[in-house]
């Protein structure tokens, strides 16, 4: 006789509470609460607050209170970047802001990198929902925060984030921060930011938020121990100490305030600040034309070998809704670096929102809390705790880029515009990190400043500037090499050189980046890195019949001591990758190029490294170009008379460039024609252009055609749904490179034992 | 003593001239075409009130004195020579990428955000009139790629065929190893000789800017060049004008450095923002002499304020990089912060926060605020100034604008007081509480940045609207005393007339105080000393070239310093100029310490991470002897008498108070030393209109000096 299954009983509150109470007492470890980090919306009101607005809310009053907080936070930015000891620091890779007592960021400094503010308000979350009330940890007067861990709020784990609460009379009223890129972190690789980590635990430090500081002091043997795990320890203290001293200071600025106008003053402040501005944020969206824009960007390599990597982005407004999607994007790689939390995408979006869209608006969390975004889960722009994420630049950079090139079409149909209608500015950081010894005996691991001189998107009226800024941030700095030579044991042979023909043409065209040659001279152990991508497919898109950017490779030679021939023979040498490429003038040298994506590699003295910095995008029809504009081009060096002739279609006298007007208005409309000559109907072209599968002889990352719900994974045969996470694992690039020998080895019949 | 000072501006020519016991101010219209006749005239105004002769004056004043803001307004107007510059090879676009930041310098917060919109400025070299030579010095000089002589011949030549008509050389590392520039400067004597038509001025880049730094100090040398012939030119003029009215001894320009010295040891770039820096030299002098203690000098005129810092102790403020006009430069100068806030500022509604907005933006004077009816339709301050009743619509700037405060009210009306909800009169207020909280919250964080508290300060208001708002900016500070200054309406040229003959050298190096790897504390006690021995004797020389007897020259030693690999260097003043053993490279440390932890907090410090110079500088002076000023203390409250009939009564408004105000109002002249004055009232003159808030008193001083002093301790809103 079979037995009547007792179907399970659904538990009763009383028993869920019970439930819960044993679950949460017997947590093993407090990982990153997805509760925290997928949102990014402000927290919701809190009856404290509603209190304070109910006394205090006169909008001049708030306002007056709101100025006086922003000028303490520009102060503590103004003293981290002057005090930091990190080269980070001192180009303003800085932010400083007040935070709510909820955690959400109300107010930040004027200057600095954007994207930290909308990533430190989660770790200041997690504090509060779990550190608060631990007896074994708790919050307050006096205590500080350290954190870095991406995984709980960050770009990345070179960022490091002091965080103290400020009371009054007991009363928990707001927190202040402050965060700077640091660099050296104790991963696999100097410097940070490591390309070669296959997992988490190949990116040195991970701190999730922890007390670092009591009663207003660093503790020391927690110092030391952080001390003890990365390659600069000075660094580590130097900047652990700026940081706190500079919430320290704005910290004196808000006691100010609420002895003079209250707590409630204060909270009313900070919380009626977000609120406004999300307000207006939710207004102007709301001026936009509801439509649907799609565009994406192409990943070139997982900067440990060449792959087609898909961003996939569609932006939708309707309403006052503005929702970007990501559904379609890559899946995370298991093992390489390139994945981002999707906090970090989101910190990026903000930014061309605050930077490139309405740079009126102030810099905080409200600005980018309206707006939506979708990812697949354990995608490469919302990856797993599991998944490393140390150069999740790369994707934080190029999900940046789909949606500044989605944005701009919207731009150009919207009635009030807060600034120009643009290409897209380039977005990789192209620079060398580097560490090792110096010359003065410290071990070092940081990066040139180089990566601030992106190349900006042209402008629907004129050219994009050269090498203006990073995406990341404004008023950045690219240094001065007389003082880093002081420092570090490698000069820059080439420091700042436009690269010739290196462009993204156009009606207007994009600026243009730099060369940049290195070679180490004093040290016996320093190498360099390189983390980039673009070197065979562009990251950028054109806009309005504007081209995409060139594509930049990394040069080296090697077998050469550099600096023996600009002793000896300097004839020799020459000042840009071009003619050391092609010409190749040292005898004996090597000479390769390669992706951007090289890891750490210890160089000889007088070995060169070579790369340049990117151009921006350009901006309409290039066959539109004012001829005079692209004869000034050759003259600055910006490109060869070869290029203006078969792209521009200019004519002119070779040496006296003087243009032919009528023989160039007669090549452009030969051109014009050409291209009519060249064009098939949409259908048509849609027909032979479309495939139904990625091809099988390239490693493609993301969805294909219009379907966006299935992700390949590398090979036409391996997919996943974007709802269902699998593992996405690459070979090493040695194990490949092996395999491949190994199969040359069988195939000429010379396979000995070893590999059965 | 005799004397005359000038402060050629772009609209005026100040003059002051010390007779004897006479002190005489005048002004006239600065004549750009020829110098020298604004100079004459407002000179000859002087002559007139003395009852003497321009030759009679000039024939027996000790010296003249010039501050000008001609090499500013030279920038601005860009007007200079075609230059061609040769640099370091792989370093062509140093100038030209200006750092990337360059697009924002000089530029307010919204100017350096908006990204789309940014721009660098037109260049004052232009990008293929710059060239690479073939050479290299490392860090320490050391020769890395000797000069190509024949490559910088090349270089030259097609420079000069492409029109150049000034060479400016900046080569990598120059400061410590300045050959490679001193030969390219024989090898241009060489192509183009001096005795030949079209011979050509060469800057070298080592001997313009003495620090690292190669983008700073190129564009310090491209300034230089691009002032070195209209400000020779016009200097020159002015002296020979000088020569041919019986003045026989040399002509002293002022510094923006804080001093002076001949035209013949002047750089152009010295000069820039010599006009403000008096301003700020007539502070320190006017604190030593009254008293004062710390100082904090505003210069609020129509479209900005400017904000100096003079402590009491003698610690100079400098900008080792400063931002001139757009360009970021190396020169030590003294600090100065220029805020966009004045009586042009426009007003608008601020639709985020629902409050008023004002400045940056300004309406300039043309076509100014609303209320001067020259076609401009947004509100200002001074709009704002005018409906609340503290200005004189038919006596404004002495008469010569008639405001009309129909237009004012239309444009505050139009803007602001539908969206606001409000009436005029409340937007007016908020206007003006806007103005006065973006001004205090600027002096404010410029004094705590440096580790000081406003509380401890003189607040010093001139300016044209200095004394209008210095109450409502005091206000929201913790400062109680604010000083309308005696002599303000020429005051950058009485600062003039107390500068000292001051030339600076320094030298950027690598020198490690403590090694926090080898924990080594630094004992090559010989460089030191005789690096600043160098230092000291250059400074000398300056000096006994301009026929400064030796007993009379002193020198300063400062050393720019700093921890571990920081940027920020903080500058110690060290009194004894040499050092023999550990104690005194201690007593160094120890000083340091001191000024650090004064600024950025105490405990900041972090000597674990390594003690270094960076820099060291010496300051050579001869003192001059300077204006007496008479007691200006305000008298002790008993001791002072109470002010006469006053002159009329208007209708103001003032922040923070619902009711009106029947305000008494008085004329300067009729205000004698030791009256005092309750406010709310208003004591106006010809170029300016003292306001006195409610909760303040005024009290004149001697010399036209006029002294606001809060009632009450302040409440602290900071």
């Amino acid at each position: 006789m079979n037995k009547m299954l007792t179907p399970a009983k659904t538990p009763t509150l009383e028993e869920m509470n019970l439930i819960k109470k044993f679950l949460d007492d017997t947590t093993l470890f407090l990982g990153p609460d997805p509760e925290i980090m997928q949102n990014h919306d402000l927290m919701p009101r809190t009856d404290i607050e509603d209190a304070a607005i109910a006394n205090v809310n006169d909008a001049h009053t708030i306002a007056k209170i709101r100025d006086r907080i922003q000028s303490g936070c520009d102060e503590g930015y103004e003293m981290v970047e002057q005090m930091g000891a990190a080269p980070g620091a001192k180009w303003g890779d800085v932010i400083t802001g007040v935070y709510s007592a909820s955690g959400d960021l109300a107010i930040a400094s004027a200057g600095g990198v954007l994207i930290f503010s909308a990533l430190v308000h989660h770790p200041i979350k997690f504090i509060i929902k779990n550190w608060m009330n631990e007896p074994t940890v708790g919050v307050n007067e006096g205590d500080g925060f350290i954190h870095n861990d991406s995984r709980y709020g960050n770009v990345h784990n070179t960022d490091q984030s002091m965080i103290i609460p400020i009371f009054h009379k007991g009363k928990l009223v707001c927190w202040v921060a402050s965060t700077v890129h640091e660099g050296e972190n104790g991963a696999i690789e100097p410097g940070g930011m490591p390309s070669m980590a296959e997992s988490p635990s190949d990116e040195g430090l991970k701190m999730s938020p922890f007390k670092v500081v009591e009663n207003y002091q660093i503790k020391r043997d927690i110092l030391t121990f952080l001390q003890n795990s990365v390659r600069e320890p000075k660094l580590q203290y130097e900047d652990m100490k700026v940081k706190l001293f500079a919430c320290l200071r704005i910290k004196q600025r808000i006691e100010e305030t609420l002895n003079s106008d209250g707590p409630e003053a204060l909270m009313a402040t900070l919380r009626l600040t977000m609120e406004n501005v999300r307000a207006e944020v939710k207004r102007r969206i709301s001026e936009w034309p509801d439509m649907t824009v799609r565009s994406y960007i192409i990943q070139d390599s997982t900067l440990r070998e060449n792959c087609v990597v898909k961003i996939n982005c569609k932006l939708t407004k309707t309403g006052d809704r503005l929702i970007f999607d990501f559904r379609g994007s890559s899946p995370e790689f298991t093992n390489r670096a390139t994945n981002t939390i999707v906090a970090g995408l989101k910190g990026m979006l903000a930014q061309v929102f605050l930077c490139y869209v309405w740079p009126d608006l102030p810099r905080g969390q409200a600005a980018f809390a309206p707006i939506e975004v979708i990812t697949d889960p354990h995608s490469i722009v919302n990856c797993s705790y599991d998944a490393p994420n140390s150069q999740s630049l790369m994707s934080i950079f190029t999900g940046f880029t789909a949606g500044q090139h989605a944005v701009a079409k919207f731009l150009y149909s919207c009635p009030e515009k807060f600034t120009k209608v643009h290409a897209p500015t380039f977005n990789m950081i192209n620079t060398f990190i580097w560490g090792g010894v110096s010359q003065h005996g410290e071990t070092l691991g940081n990066l040139c400043a180089d990566l601030n001189g992106m190349g900006a998107g042209a402008t629907a009226n004129r050219d994009g500037e050269h090498a203006l800024a990073p995406i990341f941030a404004t008023m950045a700095d690219i240094g001065e090499q007389e003082l880093n030579e002081e420092e570090v044991p490698f000069l820059q042979l080439v420091s700042k050189k436009m690269t010739r023909d290196a462009i993204a043409p156009g009606k207007y065209r994009g600026g243009q980046g730099y060369t940049m040659m290195v070679a180490t001279k004093d040290s016996e152990q320093w190498g360099f890195m390189t983390t980039a991508q673009g070197a065979k497919i562009p990251p950028l898109q054109g806009l309005f019949g504007g081209y995409a950017c060139g594509t930049y490779p990394l040069s080296k030679v090697k077998n050469v001591d550099v600096y023996d021939v600009l002793m000896n023979e300097p004839e020799r040498f020459r000042h840009s990758i071009e003619e050391i490429m092609n010409e190749q003038p040292f005898d004996d040298a090597d000479y390769s190029t390669h992706h951007m994506g090289m890891g750490f590699e210890i160089s000889k003295r007088g070995e060169l490294f070579m790369i340049s910095q990117g151009a921006g995008a350009g901006y309409g029809d290039l066959l539109e170009r004012d001829p005079e504009n692209v004869i000034r081009d050759i003259e600055e060096g910006l490109i060869s008379p070869e290029v203006a002739a078969r792209l521009y279609k200019v004519v002119f006298d070779a040496d006296t460039l003087a243009i032919d007007f009528d023989a160039t208005e007669a090549a452009r409309a030969e051109e014009r024609q050409a291209r009519i000559a060249r064009s098939v109907p949409y259908a048509e072209f849609v027909k032979g252009w479309n495939q139904p599968k990625p091809p099988a002889h390239l490693q493609y990352f993301g969805c294909w055609g219009d379907d966006v719900g299935t992700l390949y994974m590398g090979s036409p045969e391996v997919t996943r749904r974007g709802n269902q996470p699998r593992p996405n694992y690459m070979m090493h690039p040695k194990d490949v490179r092996i395999a491949e020998l190994e199969a040359r080895l069988v195939a000429a019949g010379a396979m000995g034992d070893e590999k059965k | 003593m005799k004397r005359v000072s000038v402060d050629i501006g772009g609209t005026f020519t100040d003059c002051f001239v010390v007779w004897g016991q006479q002190y005489i101010e005048t002004k006239a219209l600065t004549t750009h075409h020829n110098l020298a006749m604004g100079f004459n005239e407002a000179l000859g105004k002087a002559c007139d009130t003395l009852g003497l002769g321009l030759e009679e004056i000039l024939g027996e004043v000790d010296s003249v004195r010039y501050a000008t803001t001609l090499g500013t307004n030279a920038l601005i107007e860009h007007k200079g020579p075609k230059i061609g510059m040769l640099v370091t090879a792989g370093y062509e676009a140093t100038v030209p990428l200006s750092r990337a930041r360059g697009y924002g310098e000089g530029l307010d917060n919204l100017g350096q955000q908006d990204m789309p919109n940014a721009q660098r400025p037109d260049p004052l070299v232009e990008p293929h009139m710059i060239y690479g030579v073939r050479e290299r010095l490392d860090f320490q000089g050391n020769m890395v790629m000797k000069l190509d002589e024949e490559d910088v011949r090349r270089q030259l030549r097609e420079l000069v065929d492409r029109g150049a008509q000034i060479i400016v050389v900046a080569l990598v590392n120059s400061v410590v190893n300045p050959a490679h520039e001193q030969r390219i400067e024989e090898i241009v004597l060489e192509e183009y000789p001096s005795h030949l038509l079209g011979a050509i001025p060469v800057i070298l880049s080592h001997q313009v800017a003495g620090r690292k730094g190669e983008y700073v100090r190129a564009t310090s040398a491209i300034v230089d060049g691009y002032l070195h012939s209209t400000m020779y030119h016009a200097l020159s003029a002015l002296e020979q004008n000088l020569r041919a009215h019986r003045y026989e001894k040399p002509m002293l320009v002022i510094h923006n450095s804080g001093g002076m010295a001949q035209l013949n040891s002047t750089d152009a770039l010295q000069t820039i923002h010599s006009g403000p820096v008096s301003g700020i030299g007539a502070s320190e002098h006017l604190s030593l002499q009254a008293e004062l203690g710390n100082v904090v000098a505003t210069d609020m005129g129509g479209t900005s304020y400017d904000i100096g810092i003079v402590v009491e102790g003698g610690i100079k403020h400098y900008d080792f990089n400063p931002v001139i006009d757009r360009w970021l430069v190396s020169v030590p100068m003294v600090h100065l912060v220029t805020l966009g806030a004045g009586g042009g500022s426009i007003a608008s509604y601020d639709r985020m926060y629902k409050t008023v907005k004002c400045g940056p933006e300004s309406a300039g004077s043309d076509p100014g605020p609303a209320c001067y009816d020259r076609g401009g339709m947004r509100p200002t301050v001074t709009d704002a100034d005018l409906l609340l009743g503290y200005l004189d619509a038919e006596n404004y700037a002495g008469g010569s604008i008639p405001l009309n405060p129909r237009r004012a009210k239309a444009a505050v009306e139009d803007a602001l007081c539908d969206e606001l909800d409000c009436d005029v009169i409340e937007a007016a207020k908020l206007i003006r509480e806007k103005v006065d909280d973006n001004m205090a919250n600027g002096l404010f964080t410029e004094l705590r940045a440096r580790g000081y508290d406003p509380k401890d300060f003189t607040m010093l208001a001139y300016g044209g609207n200095g004394p209008l708002h210095c109450c409502g900016i005091a206000q929201n500070l913790s400062i109680d005393k604010i000083l309308a200054p005696p002599l303000s309406s020429v005051f950058s040229a009485v600062g003039a007339g107390n500068m000292h003959q001051l030339h600076i050298h320094e030298q950027s190096l690598y020198m490690v105080l403590y090694d926090s790897n080898t924990r080594h504390i630094f004992d090559d006690y010989d460089r030191f000393n005789a690096i600043v021995s160098d230092l000291k004797e250059k400074g000398t020389q300056d000096l006994l070239r301009q026929g400064v007897p030796l007993d009379q020259i002193q020198h300063d030693l400062e050393l720019d310093m700093r921890y571990g690999n920081q940027l920020v260097q903080t500058t110690a003043v060290i009194p004894s100029h040499e050092v023999h053993g550990p104690a005194d490279v201690l007593a160094i440390i120890s000083q340091f310490s001191n000024d650090y932890g004064k600024r950025f907090g105490e405990g900041s410090q972090a000597p674990e991470a390594g003690i270094r110079i960076n820099t060291i500088r010496v300051a050579a002076y001869a003192k001059h002897e300077t204006v007496k000023f008479e007691d200006i203390k305000p008298l002790p409250k008993p001791e002072r008498k109470a002010p006469p009939a006053p002159q009329s009564h208007r209708t103001c408004h003032f922040v923070g108070f619902d009711q009106a105000f029947d305000t008494p109002v008085w004329a300067r002249k009729d205000i004698a030393p030791g009256v005092e004055i309750e406010g709310p009232a208003i004591v106006a003159s010809e170029v300016t209109t003292f306001l006195v808030n409610p909760g303040w008193t005024y009290v004149a001083a001697k010399q036209d000096a006029s002294w606001f002093l809060r009632n009450e301790a302040p409440v602290t809103r900071h």
